[in-house]
């Protein structure tokens, strides 16, 4: 049966106490967490190192400024650390981070992974036109019953794989009606148990109560398969017509990792007489070229690990329902090869490994 | 492979040990990440100290190096040395000077000794990411190129060209000889400047190791010492040479300052008015008047004004050589118009050196006035030209004449700014080239393996260009060696062909012209033959496409890091930009 | 402005879209070019973006004034000239702004101008793209209304402070708009925009003062909001403080690098393996402070960018369009871009012939900052 420790303080009150113990024992070196970067408002993944600064420390933030898995990816990508790090990031970040993993675009060595059963984050455009610590009430009421709010990110509304795979501890939020009170998190590794001894709170075996999990994943299906009806018949002119090449998807997706995008790169460069060639076929060309094709291309390199994490969505200039059409195609390809991005770190990627029967209705 | 650091560190006699506590040092860095170990020693430059570091490289298997000592300019390539005979490459290895940049110069001992150990940890730092680099040599080319074919350059030519050693002689026009050529007469023996030419050039032609390129001109010029790529351009012919020399001599000679800039004289307005190299002209047995010195109207003069010092204000210096020669004129137009008066009008006369006054007084005798005036003017009408003169005391006087005769200051060729940013050498506010050293090095250029040569340096007589001419002889038979290899630098700038845009930013910046632009592909490159490793291109290549070996961001950020971070945790700093 | 300028005039009596279009038509068919590159309306898509136009009858979706800014004009021509000319002569309809950064990239390499003719028009600003990513219609017929008479209520911030908005100098031709009724006005300002009116048979006329006169009242206006509106922002922006303030929501999308024109490189440096540490480094740095923002050098990415395009920026906003946390970006920049250029008397874009001032030597500049007494003195003749 799974370990539980239990705090008894409010779900993010009780992770901060983590926290603040695991810097202060020793065990931990430093803490990636979402926290307060501005009196402003401002709200951003920090690497914490002195238990004080913890104070301004929000680990269950409902925003993702940035995909974690990116971050994390980047700062080990040259060296991992040799020494202990705890990083607190939401089901679909570590699902990135794994994905990059298995690229070798980065190291866990030493890290310790708490994750939560999430309840989605707000879009970035409400966070800045709008003081999410006011919101906070309300969203953790719809976090304690299970339900669906709907001013969290589109994607996250369709979200069906929000209890994290890989984390070492993972905080029970998702139909916790004592959320305000107190903080249970589970104990899924022996590293984990390891780290908490000597903490004050209770630790006991207890089973992960899954009914209000699977109830809002049958929510969370519906509004998905809304979600996909909408981009069901993709036109893809009337879709992309609109980009205007800024790769602000691109830039932010975790699943982008090239260090020079192929649409970057010279390669991908086309010459004047290019440009003439199809004047001269049709009269008429934009400029520049490539702008459903890149996207076609992005989906193909990027569906396999694609985490729904909607942050595509969140960037995008001219609002292209990115994250809809990312749902939608790595939905389909994840499916056909029976492969959930990121739920195993061990789990190869289906392209890199020859299975002799596979698609055999193909050929 | 695992990383393994020797850090040495050199009392340097008392010079080091003195000032700073070099245990406390070694107990701070020994436990820095990959030290292997951490010594002291008396004297690493020693024979003993070197063989001790050999040893101590080799025993401890380190794969990098790290000593500190005194300035890298006094002993970096002697521990570069120690590296390569314990078979660790020498780039493998940092220098640290807390020599110079520590014991010498901090008054407090424990300040000096948490400098060192903030010195040192930077270089341990730096010295992580060190890569070995390839040390290449070439040939010298103990070949020479000389430009301008005047008395200068061909009496280099001469003393130069050996059956090991080629001289290519490029001369603009199509005759060998400069002005000297044109001289009738030469001062102080009246001998023919002609005739002292064409013996100099036959002479030069017997020569099968010079090669004489007239009406050419030098039109780029690559390189350093021992290596200079050099492309000459036969306009007449539309033909290109190219070929490789050691060294550069520039002998491109002088020219007059135009008197059409002073109208006080009337040059260019009043008929009879020449200056001395139309003189010459004038006076040479194949000029256009047979040698005969001749009015407009063809008839020889009655008597001629010779002014001195003409833009001698306006430029700011004195030429040197016109009085002497003015002489040499008094004694041209009494031999052929014995019966001419004669009169000088100058502001100083310049008669330097042991034979001139002698001269001088000689010329007198034979029928001349010297009247000194401050203010010389010339005015013309039909019956003739009019000197108008002040002399010192106030007093204005007038003097009529024929033919005047203007001593115009000489100015460097107008090549002169050409050739500067060719060759990267220096002009001066005079707009002559500079010599390396005024005193100690007079015939060198500031760039090594480019020399300059008479009147390009400054207005001097024909005696003391040859002296010039040999004297770069000397220089450069001493330096180019046939045979000598040079060493190339290895510490070189390189362009990622990925990530070069093609904005030629680079190539703006490099000094040494070590940069192409490749058409085809769009992207500079880098001619690591010619590149000195000055790493402006590295500076401002905006997407550090462009990077200088041996000193690439990471070296430089992780060495910064290391002194600003031990500074930051001694002064116990707690910074409130914690979130940036 | 100098005061030979010339222009013809052009009849426009539809407005100054069908006039720009007809004369597009007539240059097209007097063979002036072979194309056209102009924003133009994707129907499929309802969005605007720049098309290259060969055949006259697709003209009929083509606003040379659009609403929106979606690329940068300059980045378009790059796109088509970087690898090189083409064959045929293409003229490019673009705002004064675009006008400026495509001679700043032609300085840089990345443009080859040689076959284009660079067209201006008088330009009333464009509308957020924000604003129209949500409301296409609404802010279309805004757009239209604002065309009519240079009012700026509803352009972009930047664009309100804009004093460069007619002919900057680096145009082959500009059209002037502003207080013209029913006709626009065309001013040659190369050969090649002066033989386009030649092809036209268009007689270019001295007295171009009605218009100028209006140009440069509104220029001084513009100017006097513009010094207005920085000295506001300095206030507000000075500072590590105030910048790690104004700069707290960023999340280093770089979006506002990759739509700038004048960011030509092709890895930024701040994406390049020189902005790659190890952990440890992370690490030290944290401990330094208590703390480290991620991803890091998010301020030191914008000083940095600052730092090496400022002294082109053109002020065009692209870079505040594409901010997903509406940082005000493009004030910034604009801000520090002036002072820059001020310090080295250099105006982005106004002649191709200038160089820029960052590769080229000048021996007596910035005197002040010398210290006096440290030259060595001058060798004397001897």
């Amino acid at each position: 049966m799974p370990k539980v420790l239990r705090l008894n303080q409010g779900a993010e009150e009780g992770v901060k106490e983590l926290l603040k113990f695991l810097l202060e024992s020793g065990d931990t070196r430093g803490v990636l967490t979402l926290t307060k970067v501005d009196e402003g408002g401002g709200v951003a993944y920090s690497l914490v190192t002195d238990p004080k600064v913890l104070e301004d420390a929000l680990p269950l933030f409902p925003l993702m400024p940035v995909n974690a898995g990116k971050v994390l990816s980047r700062i080990t990508l040259i060296e991992p650390t040799d020494k202990p790090i705890v990083a607190v990031m939401k089901p679909c970040e570590l699902r990135a981070f794994a994905e990059l993993l298995k690229r070798s675009q980065g190291s866990l060595e030493n890290f310790l992974f708490i994750s939560s059963t999430c309840g989605g984050v707000y879009p970035l455009k409400t966070a800045i036109s709008e003081n999410i610590g006011e919101k906070l009430p309300q969203y953790w009421d719809a976090v304690k019953k299970g339900e669906i709010l709907p001013e969290v990110r589109r994607n996250c509304t369709a979200c069906t794989q929000f209890i994290p795979y890989t984390a070492d501890m993972t905080v029970a939020l998702i139909g916790n009606s004592d959320i305000e009170k107190q903080c249970e998190i589970y104990l899924n590794t022996s590293k984990a148990e390891e780290v908490v001894t000597g903490m004050t709170g209770e630790v006991s075996e207890q089973e992960l109560n899954t009914e209000a999990l699977e109830t809002l994943r049958s929510r969370r299906k519906v509004q998905k398969d809304k979600l996909l009806d909408e981009v069901k018949d993709l036109d893809m002119e009337k879709v992309f017509g609109k980009c205007i090449g800024c790769r602000a998807c691109s830039k932010v997706c975790p699943a982008c990792y090239c260090h020079l995008c192929f649409f970057e790169s010279p390669t991908s460069e086309h010459r004047a007489l290019d440009y003439e060639r199809e004047l001269s076929k049709n009269g008429g060309v934009r400029v520049p070229l490539d702008t459903i094709f890149y996207h076609l291309v992005r989906l193909f390199h990027v569906s396999l690990s694609c985490v729904g994490c909607g942050q595509c969505n969140d960037v995008c200039p001219v609002n292209i329902p990115l994250g809809a059409v990312a749902l939608k195609t790595a939905g389909a390809v994840q499916e056909a090869f029976d492969y959930v991005a990121g739920r195993s770190i061990e789990e190869e990627l289906p392209i890199t490994i020859f299975k002799p029967e596979e698609f055999a209705g193909v050929e | 492979m695992a990383k393994k650091i020797g850090v040495y560190v050199c009392e340097c006699g008392t010079n080091i040990a003195e000032k700073v506590d070099i245990n406390r040092v070694l107990t701070a860095v020994s436990p820095l990440k990959d030290v292997e170990v951490a010594q002291r020693y008396k004297l690493l430059c020693s024979g003993e100290g070197q063989d001790y570091l050999k040893q101590s490289i080799e025993e401890h298997n380190l794969t990098h190096m790290v000593v500190a000592a005194c300035s890298p300019k006094q002993h970096e390539l002697t521990f570069m040395n120690v590296c390569e005979k314990a078979g660790l490459n020498p780039y493998l290895f940092q220098l640290v000077n807390i020599r110079e940049q520590c014991a010498w110069v901090t008054p407090d001992g424990e300040d000096a000794t948490n400098k060192a150990i903030r010195q040192i940890r930077a270089a341990i730092s730096r010295v992580h990411y060190h890569t070995a680099l390839e040390k290449k040599e070439i040939e010298c080319s103990p070949d020479v190129l000389v430009i301008g074919g005047g008395i200068a350059g061909i009496k280099a030519s001469q003393l130069l060209a050996t059956p090991e050693r080629k001289a290519y002689l490029v001369e603009k026009t199509s005759s060998l000889g400069g002005k000297v050529r044109s001289f009738s007469k030469l001062f102080t023996n009246m001998e023919s400047g002609l005739r002292l030419v064409e013996q100099e050039v036959e002479s030069l032609q017997q020569n099968e190791n010079i090669e004489v390129l007239t009406e050419s001109e030098v039109e780029e010029i690559l390189g350093f010492l021992g290596n200079f790529e050099v492309k000459v351009v036969n306009k007449a012919k539309d033909k290109e040479l190219k070929f490789n020399v050691g060294a550069v001599v520039v002998a491109t000679g002088f020219e007059l300052f135009d008197p059409k800039g002073l109208p006080q004289y009337g040059y260019g307005k009043l008929d009879d008015v020449y200056t001395s190299l139309e003189f010459e002209e004038m006076s040479i047995a194949d000029g256009h008047t047979k040698g005969k010195i001749l009015l407009k109207n063809g008839k020889p003069p009655e008597s001629v004004a010779i002014i001195h010092c003409v833009g001698r204000e306006e430029k700011g210096y004195c030429s040197k050589v016109c009085c002497l020669y003015s002489l040499k004129f008094d004694r041209m137009l009494k031999s052929q118009l014995p019966g001419v008066k004669i009169s000088h009008f100058y502001s100083d006369l310049c008669l330097p050196g042991k034979s001139y006054q002698r001269f001088y007084e000689d010329t007198k005798e034979i029928g001349a006035t010297f009247i000194r005036s401050a203010k010389t003017g010339v005015t013309g009408n039909e019956k003739g030209l009019t000197i108008d003169y002040e002399t010192e005391a106030g007093s204005k006087g007038n003097s009529a004449a024929d033919m005047v005769i203007l001593l115009p200051a000489m100015e460097n060729s107008s090549d002169a700014q050409k050739f500067a940013e060719m060759l990267k050498i220096p002009l001066d506010e005079k707009n002559f080239f500079v010599e390396e050293h005024q005193l100690l090095s007079p015939v060198a250029s500031a760039v090594e393996g480019v020399f300059v040569i008479g009147c390009a340096r400054g207005p001097q007589s024909i005696s003391e260009s040859i002296v010039q001419s040999e004297a770069v002889a000397g220089k450069i038979l001493s330096i180019l060696v046939p045979g000598k290899k040079l060493e190339l630098e290895a510490r070189t700038s390189e362009i990622s062909e990925s990530f070069c845009t093609g904005c030629k930013t680079c190539i703006d910046v490099c000094p040494y012209g070590a940069i192409t632009f490749n058409e085809a592909r769009r992207i500079s490159v880098v001619n690591q033959v010619l590149c000195h490793g000055c790493g402006n291109c590295a500076a401002a290549c905006p997407s550090g496409a462009a990077t200088l070996k041996h000193f690439t961001f990471p070296q430089i950020y992780q060495e910064l890091a290391g002194v600003l971070r031990q500074e930051c945790r001694e002064k116990n700093r707690e910074c409130n930009r914690k979130l940036i | 402005m100098s005061d030979n300028k010339q222009g013809a005039t052009f009849p426009a009596e539809g407005g100054v879209r069908e006039g720009s279009l007809d004369f597009i038509r007539q240059a097209l068919s007097q063979g002036c070019f072979d194309a056209v590159l102009i924003p133009a309306k994707m129907p499929l898509s309802d969005s605007f973006a720049y098309a290259l136009i060969e055949d006259e009858s697709l003209l009929k979706d083509a606003y040379p004034l659009c609403p929106i800014m979606t690329v940068q004009g300059a980045r378009v021509i790059s796109a088509l000239t970087r690898r090189g000319k083409g064959k045929k002569v293409l003229s490019a309809w673009l705002r004064p702004c675009e006008v400026r950064a495509t001679v700043e990239l032609s300085k840089l390499g990345q443009i080859n101008l040689e076959n284009i003719i660079l067209i201006s028009i008088d330009c009333p600003g464009v509308l957020p793209l924000a604003d129209w990513a949500k409301e296409p219609e609404k802010t279309e017929s805004a757009f239209s209304e604002l065309v009519k008479g240079i009012d700026i209520e509803g352009v972009r911030p930047i664009c309100q402070i804009c004093d460069k908005f007619s002919a900057t100098g680096g145009e082959d031709l500009h059209i002037g708009t502003i207080g013209m009724q029913d006709s626009l006005l065309l001013i040659p300002n190369s050969p090649k925009g002066r033989s386009i009116l030649d092809n036209l048979g268009l007689q270019a006329a001295p007295d171009i003062s009605d218009w100028q006169s209006q140009v440069d009242a509104l220029t001084a206006d513009r100017k006097k909001k513009r010094e207005q509106a920085h000295k506001e922002l300095e206030s507000r922006a000075k500072g590590l403080d105030n910048l790690l303030h104004t700069f707290s929501t960023c999340i280093n999308c770089h979006n506002c690098m990759r739509v700038c024109p004048i960011c030509y490189c092709r890895q930024c440096f701040f994406d390049s393996d020189n902005s790659k540490f190890p952990f440890e480094d992370y690490l030290v740095r944290a401990e330094a402070a208590g703390g480290l923002r991620l991803p890091p050098e998010t301020l030191l990415f914008h000083i940095g960018r600052m730092l090496h395009m400022s002294l082109s920026c053109v002020s065009c906003g692209a870079c505040e369009d594409a901010c997903p946390t509406s940082i005000p970006v493009a004030q910034v920049f604009s801000l520090v871009g002036s002072k820059n250029q001020k310090a080295f008397d250099y105006v982005p874009g106004r002649s191709a012939d200038e160089p820029l001032p960052l590769r080229v030597y000048q021996d007596r500049e910035f005197e002040e900052v010398e210290q006096s007494g440290a030259r060595a003195p001058a060798p004397e003749e001897t």
